[in-house]
Formats: C-alpha cells, structure tokens, sequence
C-alpha cells in the first residue's frame, strides 16, 4: 500500500477523437467512454505498481479532419509527457495519428479496423476485428436467412464504401455468396427510391448497404415502403449506434450488422454498458465499449511495466496476455498481441438489432439472443 | 421492364415536386428583386427544423406545421429583404452575392452551434406506407408534398396573374422604372416576393419533413437542384421552374436506373448543358411568366 498523503504522479494518457465535424455523433460518445473508463480504474485504486497513480486523460479533438488529426497529435506529444494514446475511432484519422506515434515511439491502442493499421508499425495495437474480418462475417451472415443468398451490394462512392465493398466482393465467392448487384452511389441523394428499385429489380435476398447514417435511413425506409422482403445488413459505424433506432425507430427492428464488441458479451460488458447508461442515457456501443477495454489494457500493461515510459508501457502491452477482467471486454474473451499488433483472438460479432437494443446473435459461440427472422 | 420505367418516373416525378418548391422561390426572387439568394437553402433547413421541433415538443404533425413554418419564413423573407437586401440593391451585383452567401454561411453555422450536426427525423403514421397499384408503389408522404406543392405553385401562379399586387409583382419584374413610373411601390413589391419565396422554401422544409432527415447541411442538397432548374428554367421564369425541376427528377431517376447509382446527377447535368447549347436562355425562353 502507499503511503497515505503520498501523492503519486498522475499517468498522462492522450485521447484522440473528433467531437466536432461530420464524425462528432460518435467522437462525443467516445470521449464519455474513455472518462467512465479512467474513472472506474482510478476509482479502484489507480495504477498500484506505481504507487496508486491515477490516470490522467488528455482529450483532444481532431474534429473529423486529417489534417487537424496530424497536428493534434503532434501537439499532444510534444506538449505533455504521455505515456500512451487511444484514438480515433474513424480508420482514415488513426491511420494518421498511428503514423505519427510511431516516428514519436508512444504507443496508440486503437478499435480502428483498417488492415492497415496492422503494417509496417510497432507502437500500434488492434485488441479488435480487423475490416476483412468483417467482410467475412457479413458474407457468413448472409447464410443464416437463405440458403442460398443472393446479395445485392450498394456502397457510397468514396474510399470509405468503395473499399468495404472490394473486400466484400472479393471474399464472396469463397464463401459461396453470390454477388447479383454491385453498384456504388453518391452519397447524401434526396431519394432512395431508384436504388431501391434497382436492387429489386436484380431479385437480391439480401442487402448489403455500405452507408453514412442519412442514406442508410432513406434505404431502410424505401425499402419498407416498396414492400421489398429482402434482410439487410448494414455493416458497423453509423448502423450500430443508439442514433440509428432512435431515427428509424420499429424499421429498425430485425435489421443485421457487424460489431467488434457487444454489451451483452459477458457480465463485466453488462456491468460497463449500466454505468454508461447511467451517464448518458444511451447503451454503450461497440466502440465506446472497446474503448473501455482498451483503457484496461493500458492499464494492465501500465501495472506490469511499473513505469510510465512510452517506450516500457510500449514493451509491456506487446507482450499483453489477458483472459479475464475488463481488460478481456472482447468477443472471445480472449486479447495478446502477435507482432504486427494485431489480437490474435480477434474476431468480429454478428449483431441485430432487437427491441430497440443490440444483440449479439452470430457466430454460435458468441451469439447471446437468437437470430430473428423477419 | 415497362414497369420498372414507370416506376422511376413516379419516383423522379414526386422528388421533383419538392425540387420545384425550392426552384421557384430561388426563380421569383431573381426574376422580382433581381438577385441569386444563395441562402435559399439554409431556409428550407430552417422550415425543416421548426416542423421537428413542432413534432417532438408538441406532436404537431410536420405536414400542419405547413401553418406555421410558412407564416413564419414569410415574415423572416420581408424583414430579410427589409433590412439586408434592400440596402445593398443597385447596379453592382458583388455586394448582393456576398450578402446572400454569407447569410447562407451565418445560417448553416449558426444550426450547427445550435443543433449540432446529428441527422433528426419525424416518424409519422404515414412516413412507411405506400400505395401498391399493380406492381407500382407510391409512398404516401412522398405524395402528399408532390400534391401539396403542386398546389402551392398552382396558387402562386394565379396569385401573380390575379391580384393586383401579384400583377405589380410582375411588372416591377419585367421593367422596374416603368413600374415605379406607375404608382407601383418597389419595396413593398420586393419584400412580398422575398417573402413568398421564403414561405416556400419553408414549405419544402415541413412537407420534406415525414420522409427525410433534417441536419444543418441539407439545404445544400436540394439547393443545388434548384439552380439547375432555375438555369434550365430560364432565370425568373415561374413555369419554367416548375416544369424543369420536374424533368430533373425524372431524368435523375432514370439515370440512376439505367445508367447507374452514381450518374443520376450526370444526367441531369448533361440535360443542362445540352439545353443551355441550343436554348441558351433556357426552355422558358427567356419570359417572366
């Protein structure tokens, strides 16, 4: 036990989110997460192998832009003595501030699911799915309704949609999917009707839409209005957060998506997702929830490596090997690092959206409620 | 195939009804007060925003709420005009294209500080139904602003060619200083129009309500479409909006079916320029009407 009266430095851990800009709706939910994490460990005690420090969590916003996200993390590390980060929810803003913390040597723990983040860097941990691996689920997914599942695919036309749906494309036929309609749009059109009359016209069974959240609700509420019975998986981001049923309400009821953590996997994700909705007053999603394990991990390695060095709590969470706990919050249960970064474990959940909550339904071994069928 | 054709048609046509409501207002101010409002836009946003509000605090159905987004962006128009736009008419257009952009700037910010960027929408009874005749489907609420605009442009056409005040408003239209000459009162004339104009796009705003989602950039969707028609139209033309707001929810409709879901607005846009090529004053022919 420390002394009492003793106080021991506090750890620095920076946080990179846009709380402003196009991605704020999730930034914001991010930055509640990270506070209720660094709480919850400082609350039980700090870091104990460092005389009950507690964490010290510096936000930064890098306001859904590129360009700010370089300069803010350059600001956070040259201006403050950090010992790690965790950021930034989209793959295209941590891409850029993973690079930047690699020439700085600090380590970034990220749920970013670009494959890219796992190449060529060593100060970069993924503890969840990777981007192909949700591709793979989806296509998986798709079987559960049909036997055999003819899926349209429609995506926005930029790099976000376009390479999702490559990844999709070309994982198909592996998975014995057919692909009847691929087609990119623009995104933010005032009528998803033509689409949608395309998609019907191709006799798909189900739907795939690579979508920001305003399309995705013209989509699933065209789709409702043409009487089409097709199932329709809207992949993760913008599908899987409160917002979502809140805009399209009962519609919502049935629809699929891919997730890298769920609040139904295990008790401490349920005890987490309470406190949080205590808070808030939303449940707390997929990446807010893995933003709390992220947080558990740092501090799990922070504990082993008794120092606040970059460079050992680096050494230490390489060498992270958890199976319970908060720091374990991960479908599977299970997170270690293999050498480019990557959980070994990791692996994505299928999720469905039920009675206005999600819920974990595939695969088998994490599925928490049974698929519903519409 | 017959069918999937005239279902994009519907389709093009009901999106068009809306595309014609933010046109017109854009086309009767330019064509009475001589100026491009760049800020028509961000009014139909805040037609949009106060059907929401009416919605969630009051449950006031966003179509009833026509009563007072209109009145409201109405009174907005004529203190607009009054006050801004009145001082900086005169032969130099740099200051009216500054002013209207930046209230378009002012606007749009000013929602995002108040409303932050999150989508919002209304959920009605009607906002999912659809009529299904043989194999043809048309969405209620879609239809329902498709009638309900058809009717407001109807009303401002027999207004403008009815009324005295509307008979004024085309002249000072068509030649101001014979206008003025005539006992015609410019600003009085000027200040209906930009608020008529406004009350339109506030009525885009509460009938778009039940079917599309409200956030602070959505004026910048359908105001880009409004230009196009008011270009293809022919500038101050009322008809000629109206007509070609229509054929460019269709000619968007069937792009999107038969060329692709990213080209809707190439065709539209290759209707533009093929129009401006051989009727360079647009297909109203160059009258105010």
């Amino acid at each position: 036990m420390p002394l009492r009266g003793y106080a021991a430095e506090a750890v620095n851990i920076g946080a990179l989110y846009p709380t402003t800009g196009s991605m704020a709706q999730i930034g914001v939910g991010c930055v509640a997460a990270a506070k209720l994490a660094a709480d919850m460990i400082n609350e039980a005690g700090g870091i104990k192998s460092l005389g009950g420090a507690k964490l010290n969590l510096i936000i930064s916003d890098v306001q859904s832009d590129t360009t700010v996200t370089r300069t803010e993390t350059d600001r956070l590390i040259t201006s403050n003595k950090l010992s790690a980060i965790h950021g930034c929810f989209a793959s295209a803003l941590t891409l850029i501030a993973s690079e930047v913390c690699e020439r700085a040597h600090v380590p970034i723990i990220t749920g970013s699911s670009s494959d890219q983040l796992n190449k060529g860097r060593s100060y970069t941990f993924t503890p969840f799915a990777r981007a192909s691996q949700f591709a793979k689920a989806q296509l998986q997914m798709s079987k559960l309704v049909s036997d055999k599942p003819k899926v349209a695919v429609i995506f926005e036309n930029t790099a976000f949609g376009t390479s999702t749906s490559n990844g999709l494309k070309e994982l198909a036929p592996g998975e014995g999917v057919e692909i009847v309609m691929f087609e990119p749009y623009s995104a933010g059109f005032t009528d998803a009707s033509p689409l949608i009359n395309k998609v019907k016209a191709s006799g798909a069974n189900a739907l795939f839409s690579v979508s920001y959240l305003n399309d995705l609700i013209l989509i699933v509420r065209t789709v409702k209005q043409v009487g089409l019975n097709v199932a329709i998986n809207g992949g993760s981001g913008g599908f899987v957060i409160p917002d979502f049923y809140k805009n399209v309400g009962k519609l919502a009821e049935g629809l699929q998506g891919v997730a890298h953590w769920n609040h139904d996997m295990d008790d401490n994700s349920q005890k987490v997702n309470a406190e949080y909705k205590k808070r808030t007053g939303d449940f707390l999603f997929e990446y807010a929830g893995g933003l709390v394990a992220q947080t558990y991990m740092l501090a799990d390695a922070l504990e082993r490596a008794g120092s606040a060095d970059p460079q050992k709590v680096r050494d230490a969470l390489s060498a992270l090997d958890v199976s319970s706990g908060f720091a374990a919050m991960a479908p599977g249960g299970k997170v270690k690092f293999g050498p480019d970064g990557k959980n070994i474990y990791g692996r994505p959940l299928g999720v469905q959206w039920q009675n206005g909550d999600l819920a974990s339904v595939f695969p088998k071994e994490d599925a928490r409620a049974p698929l519903m069928k519409s | 195939m017959l069918e999937t054709v005239i279902q994009a048609v519907i389709n093009g046509l009901l999106i068009g009804g809306i595309y014609a409501l933010v046109s017109i207002g854009v086309t009767l101010i330019f064509g009475v007060v001589k100026i491009v409002n760049f800020a028509q836009g961000e009014f139909v946003m805040i037609g949009m925003y106060i059907s929401f509000f009416l919605a969630t605090q009051f449950g006031v159905d966003p179509l009833l709420s026509l009563f007072v987004s209109m009145p409201l962006l109405f009174v907005i128009g004529v203190l607009v005009q009054h006050f801004l736009i009145r001082r900086v008419l005169g032969p130099n257009d740099m200051p009216q294209i500054f002013l209207t952009f930046a209230l378009s700037l002012l606007l749009l910010n000013l929602a995002l500080m108040l409303f932050s960027a999150n989508y919002r929408t209304v959920h009605t009874f009607y906002s999912d139904e659809a009529l299904h005749i043989n194999g043809l489907y048309i969405p209620v609420a879609k239809l329902i602003a498709f009638v309900v605009a058809m009717a407001l442009s109807g009303a401002l056409w027999v207004f403008l060619h009815t009324t005295d005040l509307g008979k004024a408003m085309r002249a000072a239209a068509q030649n101001p200083d014979v206008a003025v000459l005539m006992g015609i009162n410019p600003n009085r004339v000027f200040a209906v129009a930009f608020g008529a104009a406004l009350a339109l796009a506030g009525a885009a705003g509460s009938l778009l309500m039940p079917f599309y989602s409200a956030y602070p950039f959505v004026g910048q969707v359908f105001v880009l479409m409004a230009f196009v028609a008011v270009v293809l139209g022919t500038l101050g033309n009322v008809i000629g909006a109206l007509v070609a707001s229509l054929m460019m929810g269709v000619a968007e409709s069937l792009g999107i079916q038969f060329v692709g879901a990213d080209s809707g607005l190439i065709v539209v846009f290759a209707m533009l320029l093929l129009t401006l090529a051989f009727k360079p004053n647009g297909l109203g022919g160059g009258r105010m009407r």
